[in-house]
């Protein structure tokens, strides 16, 4: 598997995201839902504006949920896309980061409405953190 | 999961809660034997399976004919509990609440339309918001976004646009009752009060279509419907403003119940309805529900005002009238008959259509005689059915439900591949169906193959007696979201 890729249910998609530690899981979360809202990941963050993001949770299905939610809001409601994220603190029930946002050019190709909990479940396996997050699209 | 279904009924087959002992109830599933297929295919019924061990279902777990895989419950599931001491899961509402379906008859000859309809098609796609982000044509303040959410329907009929008369067709009377703003998160409000009058995106439509043929001339009668007639459908729910109050609540109730449920799909998250996040959510779900109503509305009235212009007449001289507007994500407290006696129930219906029998109080007095309207969409270049709710066996033990469209059976990346490069609005523009949409890769999404034969759906709803057939619409102009 790569460290971020997407798939399809019959009526919905999600991603499937790997990393050797919290930090990596939640940078490839970041990226995995780019390439499914905008096929691609900017190749610099350059001219960013950061919006900070701080979430205590339950585990990391909870912050995992809560990130791709801030992420899509900056999306949806302020008509950003999410460049990076420039992580300060990250663990197995929190995230402290700074989102680092720039106005799209180009709406989203696909309106992903929410992040579900949906069969999400951390997975740590061969020194590899896994999960699969599927949206309501 | 290989699970051995028994065909108990014509097109009703039951999985018996020994077979998982996480069951609580029984699996039920309408279903031809290739959907029966399907859904096992696509796990869903291992999602009805799952929703049968819920702590005090009543009844069985039941899925319609157009079943697919969703998350937590398949969509085309239904689920009751105890109205006083069960529970409530965001999950078998789903994130759009009150998605639903609304119908118009009108008196235009078919033939008439057709002249116009290219007009009118671009008319639509100019005036009605549809896509991603789009913003409504109403700027609301707090206040008049707060009355909305509180009257739903009644609202825009009151302040907006529409008739009184219509709210007799709307379930529910376009209105849940809502006194708790406190229950609605700042987040919802900010995410919906620029959206209403929106359509959305994905599989939401305006189509008009033509009535092709009638089954049940009685009751298409008393609906309005008329052979060669244009009727006109909408398909929309309550935009941002319900996926953000599911959000919040799923939120909720993990915090406070995920801990101690035993649960196979944490998206079964749920409370106890008498509890105070349960009292809430309902509270949130019912302005959601409202908010759906409110946005039905100002689209028909939208649509109405184009049919007036382009064609030169009246909605009078049109015909144009409300068959019914029916919510298919919601849960709503109905009495139902158990074991002879009466009990009080909190059904969770997902991508499941309300099919009350004739004589039912809960259906418009001027139906009563035939039942509850169900409108079953079909995909972009498919038909569309008119169906009534049925007093059978069946029918009670599925809470008076039926399907709620055809039912998707390719995911969106199956169908973009198999729509390839050819032009989708060309091809269903040679079978007569104009398409108009802002995104050709939202038409690829929702080719007609992305979803199972309609035909096949309804075939298998009326033999197992939860609904019987009106009508048949035929597309002949569709925007897409």
């Amino acid at each position: 598997m790569r460290n971020y890729e997407t798939f399809c249910t019959t009526a919905d998609m999600g991603i499937r995201i790997q990393g050797r530690d919290f930090r990596e899981l939640y940078e490839h979360a970041l990226r995995g839902l780019n390439v499914l809202l905008f096929g691609a990941n900017l190749r610099t963050s350059a001219g960013c504006s950061a919006v900070p993001f701080r979430f205590h949770g339950d585990g990391p299905e909870n912050v995992l949920v809560n990130f791709l939610a801030a992420i899509l809001s900056q999306v949806y409601l302020q008509k950003n896309r999410v460049a990076a994220v420039a992580i300060d603190r990250a663990g197995r029930s929190f995230l402290e980061a700074r989102l680092l946002v720039v106005p799209w050019r180009r709406p989203p190709k696909v309106e992903v409405k929410s992040a579900t909990y949906h069969n999400l479940r951390l997975v740590e396996s061969a020194g590899l953190k896994r999960a699969a997050v599927v949206f309501d699209v | 999961m290989a699970l051995n279904f028994e065909e108990v009924a014509p097109g009703r087959w039951r999985l018996g809660k020994g077979a998982d002992r996480a069951m609580t109830a029984d699996a039920e599933v309408f279903a031809s034997p290739e959907i029966l297929r399907q859904a096992q295919d696509d796990a869903s019924i291992d999602q009805v399976v799952n929703v049968a061990c819920l702590p005090g279902l009543v009844g069985s777990s039941l899925a319609m004919p157009d079943i697919h895989y969703g998350y937590g419950f398949c969509i085309g599931g239904v689920a009751a509990f105890p109205a006083d001491d069960g529970i409530v899961l965001p999950g078998g509402v789903g994130y759009d609440i009150n998605c639903g379906v609304r119908l118009l008859a009108s008196s235009i000859p078919a033939g008439e339309f057709a002249a116009a309809a290219e007009r009118i098609g671009h008319a639509i796609l100019q005036r009605v918001p549809t896509g991603l982000t789009s913003r409504g044509n109403y700027r609301l303040n707090k206040k008049e976004f707060q009355r909305v959410l509180a009257g739903g329907a009644r609202e825009i009929v009151r302040n907006f646009a529409g008739e009184a008369g219509d709210l007799e067709f709307i379930e529910s009377g376009g209105c849940l009752p809502f006194d708790s703003p406190g229950a609605v998160g700042p987040r919802a409000c900010e995410r919906g009060s620029g959206q209403l009058g929106t359509l959305g995106s994905g599989n939401h439509f305006i189509e008009v279509q033509a009535v092709e043929e009638v089954y049940d001339p009685d009751a298409a009668r008393l609906f309005g419907l008329e052979t060669g007639r244009v009727a006109v459908m909408i398909h929309t729910g309550s935009r941002g403003f319900g996926h953000q109050v599911a959000s919040d609540y799923i939120e909720t109730f993990r915090k406070r119940n995920l801990a101690r449920l035993q649960l196979r799909d944490p998206q079964l998250v749920h409370a106890a309805i008498a509890s105070a996040e349960g009292r809430n959510y309902l509270q949130a779900l019912n302005a959601a529900s409202n908010f759906a109503w409110a946005n039905r509305q100002l689209l028909q009235e939208e649509v109405i005002k184009i049919l007036e212009e382009i064609l030169g007449l009246g909605r009078a001289k049109l015909g144009l009238q409300l068959v019914y507007d029916q919510a298919h994500n919601i849960a709503k407290f109905e009495t139902h008959e158990l074991g002879g006696r009466a009990a009080d129930l909190l059904v969770h219906r997902k991508g499941a259509t309300r099919a009350f029998p004739p004589g039912h109080t809960g259906v418009p007095e001027k139906y009563r005689a035939a039942g509850q309207p169900v409108i079953l969409p079909g995909s972009m270049g498919s038909r569309s059915y008119v169906l009534r709710g049925t007093a059978s066996e069946a029918s009670a033990g599925a809470f008076f439900t039926s399907a709620h469209g055809a039912g998707r059976r390719l995911s969106r990346h199956q169908a973009v591949k198999l729509a390839g490069q050819g032009d989708v609005r060309e091809r269903l523009g040679r079978s007569g169906i104009l398409v108009f949409s802002l995104s050709s890769q939202g038409l690829r999404e929702e080719i007609p193959e992305a979803y199972k034969d309609v035909d096949d759906v309804v075939a298998v709803t009326v033999a197992s007696g939860i609904s019987a057939k009106v009508a048949r619409l035929r597309p002949l102009l569709v925007v897409k979201g």
